[in-house]
């Protein structure tokens, strides 16, 4: 390349002849021809479906997505971190971190020095390191396929090769898994990095916005089905290209899906509304199944004001529970009380109008997550049922371990489940 | 002593068949290691066998009882004390003794030993016999739990209760024992019973008449019921092969016990009830080999590796008393069937995250049944025997199960699905009858949701009676439609056998539960053989139970 120290872009035509744009760091390489079967190399590929639930993999709905995971190690008792949102979650998966050290908790947050309400969706807001530095930093090529806004935005160019998401969906904020699905294929055509992160939102947005969702969950098993079919898209492109028996592939979900009906609705600002005093110093970072709580009062006052908070809060019938960050492993930037909701419920802030989606998680009903691995490489062990505890977090030691990566300083807070490895 | 008994155990206890995995590892279930035979010689001295129970990783507890002198017979409260020693091996022949100890006894326990061996190894199988001078106890085998965390591969369990000695043979004991693959075997109460002879047996025909004759209500009755069920060489032969983790339901004490009284209790009559359930649990921690004393707490939790934690639930020691016609509150917030102390410790335990599976020792049943509109007089006067139904306000209530303390379950099953909690399952008795039911948090929307939190497995009598028996009516007959009513008032409840005898298998692995209900083919035959009736299954993170294929592992 002439000028490395641009960036670089990389236009494709994808399937349906729709136009894919990639971007790629500085002196990044587009290999364009069929890569090479180098002795040991393994690829790994982290496909998170977004909002799925675990009991919703089934080999009737879902069956590239069950044979994979028939295929591989599983972890039934799999779970997703506090707060049960998108963002803090990928960013465990990809720092082995907790939000105490990353800097971020939930999706939403109230940030005190900008003093506004706003999504961690810059690429500041993440303050460690990842697993797409890590893998860059031995001379391994890295790539992101989010597809999301906010994660693009917040993992930003941390890898060798990402993806913009587009067209976006307007509303949900969301490119539709099969142009998702499009960019990963030609991101692996044209660049075949090392390792590639990327998420799926179809399950997840019609989750949210299914109407349908306390009784029929139409939409959402429309596209569980849908979603399939991509996965299944990207295994038969790795094994008609020669990378299926390097390659190891991850599938887990970041969060559960919890459904409420409008009558089960919590607003935290009119529990308060009784209580002026605490209300008009208080600030809300609504997170659907969580509420992060924040004082912005005096600060003389503040312990007696949140054991007031607290106590309020609590009476609902529909509130879990009511814990300090430090408890969920949060840090300062959740604020002051996180609020979790019972199954069946969700937080409307300020307004019982203000969530009207049925569809909600980061609250505990919403934890439990699949998490599998599987792929063609002989490095999976196949067949397997796991007890172990896999959590979101483990994805970066896990990963890691594949690639011989050391752990970040002070360490990983998950796990590396090297059960699913042959030594 | 019944001298028909005496000779049966002095003919099975020359020989104690013990087969089974010889220091077993994690990962190797008991049934692929190679059979063994152990030989004893019979001994006065230790008439009632040995046990063991509570497995920890580390220890696991033992138990015998010795008559150091013919009249030191049980609950005659005579008899020398003594000190027993006991010695544990990794080997049947004791050339590889790892610990051993000794134990004082004496007229103020009811010359019973307990002894607790620590410092063994975990996931690990060992023999172990009592002495006491120079008489050596049979020999018992037992076997360690996993570590706390390790992976474990696959769990096997034998599952009883209601085994009334009055009613029949402890067959079901003695196909359990044979097997030789069992970690353990979970007893979920009414181990025995506190009936006379003709209050309560077979029918009408009293194959075994209890010991002593009268209704047990004082501390030599309650001694001496258990010591006679221990003189049942089916039930040596289980507790001499696997540990035992139990817990009682109510007739350890009396009928529908609670915890102030109970149906089957006549104050002043019969003493108080403050006595008569000190003595019967006093009994209790006498006789059996559970980490029990008078005056503690029974319900316990163990656990085995990351694979699964058993939570074993006392649902008589704190209970309100059952709702009646006077007293229809069976929602009442105001009763308990666990107490506080109990439900708040039950609830950490399932929200733990150390352990897939979380099964709970549950001695009555959770799953919510609505009975049909559509029995006959005789089909609820015979649920009214079997179940121990109240009808309130004309509809039958099984007010003993959980279905009589709604606000309890009610917080159960909501802590269940606020938390996300997978992979509970409820193993029952008390029934005397098969079910296996996914468990709802709303039965109302259930059939459109399918919405599960748990799933339970009941297994059926060793011997008490059930449908056709207080119908009076051949096995599989008048049974068979009042439980398709069962099922189709009840979509949620999968599986239902209201006449079988006999006991279950539970295999827990990573990937599933999956329980085997074996059934005797006649409960009074002294030989009687036993066949696979049905098998269900729990798939991991699914809270629902599905017909089982592939046969039996």
């Amino acid at each position: 390349m002439s000028d490395s120290t641009r960036r670089q872009f990389l236009r494709v035509t994808a399937a349906g002849s729709a136009a894919v744009v990639l971007s790629g760091a500085p002196g990044a390489a587009w290999a364009r021809k069929p890569a090479p079967a180098a002795a040991g190399r393994t690829r790994a590929y982290v496909l998170v479906v977004d909002g799925c639930k675990p009991g919703e993999i089934t080999a009737a709905l879902t069956p590239r997505l069950a044979q994979l995971r028939a295929e591989g190690t599983t972890f039934p008792t799999a779970r997703s971190l506090p707060v049960m949102e998108t963002i803090p979650n990928h960013v465990m998966m990809m720092t082995g971190a907790r939000p105490d050290r990353t800097g971020v908790p939930a999706n939403k947050i109230f940030d005190r020095a900008e003093a506004v309400q706003r999504d961690l969706d810059r690429p500041s807001d993440l303050r460690f390191i990842t697993l797409l530095e890590q893998l860059n930093g031995t001379g391994r090529t890295t790539g992101t396929v989010l597809s999301k806004e906010y994660l693009y935005g917040i993992f930003g160019e941390r890898a060798t090769y990402r993806w913009e998401p587009a067209p976006i969906v307007p509303v949900s904020g969301h490119a539709p898994d099969a142009a998702t699905m499009d960019a990963l294929i030609a991101m692996v055509d044209s660049a075949d990095p090392d390792f590639v992160f990327a998420n799926l939102g179809d399950v997840d947005r019609m989750g949210h916005s299914d109407l349908t969702g306390t009784t029929l969950e139409v939409a959402r098993t429309a596209a569980l089905a849908s979603t399939d079919l991509q996965v299944g898209r990207f295994v038969d492109r790795l094994k008609a290209t020669g990378k299926w028996d390097s390659s190891v592939v991850l599938v887990l979900a970041d969060h559960s899906m919890d459904w409420s009906i409008p009558t089960n609705v919590i607003s935290v600002d009119r529990i308060l509304s009784v209580r002026s005093d605490l209300s008009s110093q208080t600030q809300i970072a609504q997170n659907g199944g969580a509420d992060l709580l924040y004082w912005v009062g005096d600060a003389a006052v503040k312990d007696a004001a949140l054991a007031e908070i607290r106590a309020l809060v609590l009476v609902h019938p529909g509130v879990l529970a009511v814990n300090t960050p430090t408890q969920l492993r949060l840090g300062p930037e959740a604020g002051d009380l996180v609020a979790t909701c019972r199954a069946g419920w969700r937080f409307s802030d300020p307004y019982v109008v203000s969530n009207p989606i049925p569809g909600n998680h980061g609250h505990p009903a919403t934890e439990p997550i699949p998490f599998f691995v599987s792929g063609g490489s002989p490095r999976v062990v196949r067949g397997k049922v796991s007890s172990e505890p896999a959590r979101t977090i483990d994805v970066a030691p896990t990963v890691g371990a594949l690639f011989g990566i050391k752990a970040p300083q002070g360490g990983y807070d998950g796990t590396a489940r090297m059960v699913a490895f042959n030594a | 002593m019944n001298p028909i008994t005496r000779r049966n155990l002095l003919r099975t206890a020359g020989v104690v068949a013990v087969t089974g995995a010889v220091a077993g590892t994690v990962t190797a279930p008991a049934s692929q290691a190679a059979p063994l035979r152990v030989s004893s010689k019979p001994n006065g001295l230790f008439s009632h066998g040995v046990a063991s129970g509570d497995p920890l990783p580390d220890g696991v507890l033992l138990w015998t009882r010795i008559t150091p002198t013919p009249e030191a017979t049980p609950g005659s409260g005579i008899g020398p004390d003594a000190s027993v020693k006991w010695e544990v091996a990794l080997d049947a022949g004791f050339r590889r003794v790892v610990t051993r100890g000794a134990t004082a006894t004496g007229a103020f326990r009811d010359h019973t030993v307990k002894a607790e061996p620590r410092g063994l190894q975990p996931a690990t199988t060992y023999w172990y016999r009592f002495s006491l001078g120079k008489s050596i106890s049979p020999v018992g085998r037992t076997r360690t739990a996993p570590v706390a965390g390790a992976a474990v591969d696959r769990l096997r369990i034998g599952v009883v209760s209601c085994a009334n000695l009055q009613a029949g043979w402890f067959s079901s004991y003695r196909h359990l024992a044979a097997r030789g693959d069992l970690d353990l075997v979970l007893h979920l109460g009414d181990y025995l019973y506190e009936y006379a002879p003709g209050e309560y047996q077979a029918r009408e025909i009293v194959v075994r008449p209890h010991d002593p004759a009268v209704e047990m209500t004082v501390l030599e009755h309650y001694r001496r019921r258990h010591a006679q069920y221990k003189t049942d060489p089916d039930l040596q032969a289980l507790h001499a092969v696997a540990p035992f983790v139990v817990t009682w339901d109510d007739h350890e004490f009396a009928n529908d016990a609670w915890s102030d009284g109970a149906e089957n209790h006549t104050e002043g009559v019969e003493g108080t009830w403050a006595d008569r359930r000190t003595a019967s649990q006093q009994a209790y921690a006498e006789w059996m080999p559970v980490r029990y004393e008078n005056g503690g707490d029974l319900y316990r939790r163990l656990s085995f590796g990351s694979l699964a934690s058993i939570s074993m639930l006392d649902l008589r020691s704190y209970r309100s008393q059952q709702a009646g016609n006077v007293d229809p509150a069976i929602s009442s917030p105001d009763r308990t069937i666990t107490g506080d102390a109990q439900m708040t410790w039950l609830l950490d335990g399932l929200t733990a995250e150390d352990v897939q599976w979380k099964l709970v020792g549950n001695p009555v049943m959770i799953t919510p049944v609505r009975f049909p509109s559509t029995l006959s007089t005789s089909e609820i006067g015979a649920m009214q025997e079997l179940l121990g139904t109240t009808t309130i306000d004309g509809v039958p209530y099984n007010v003993d199960q959980w279905d009589g303390y709604t606000a309890d379950r009610s917080r159960v099953l909501k802590h269940l699905r606020d938390n996300g909690v997978t992979d509970t399952v409820f193993l029952t008795g008390d029934i005397h009858s098969g079910w296996a039911c996914d468990v709802p948090a709303d039965p109302l929307t259930y059939p459109a949701s399918g919405n599960s939190v748990a799933t339970e497995l009941v297994c059926t009598s060793v011997t008490s009676d059930n449908l056709d028996d207080i119908l009076n009516v051949p096995p599989r007959t008048a049974s068979i439609a009042v439980e398709a009513a069962f099922r189709a008032n009840n979509p949620h409840v999968k599986y239902l056998d209201f006449d079988s005898h006999g006991y279950s298998v539970l295999d827990v692995t990573p990937s599933g539960v999956r329980m085997d209900w074996y059934v005797l083919s006649e409960r009074m035959d002294r030989s009687a053989t036993s066949r696979i009736s049905t098998s269900w299954q729990v798939a991991a993170g699914t809270q629902r139970v599905t017909p089982a294929t592939g046969g039996v592992l």
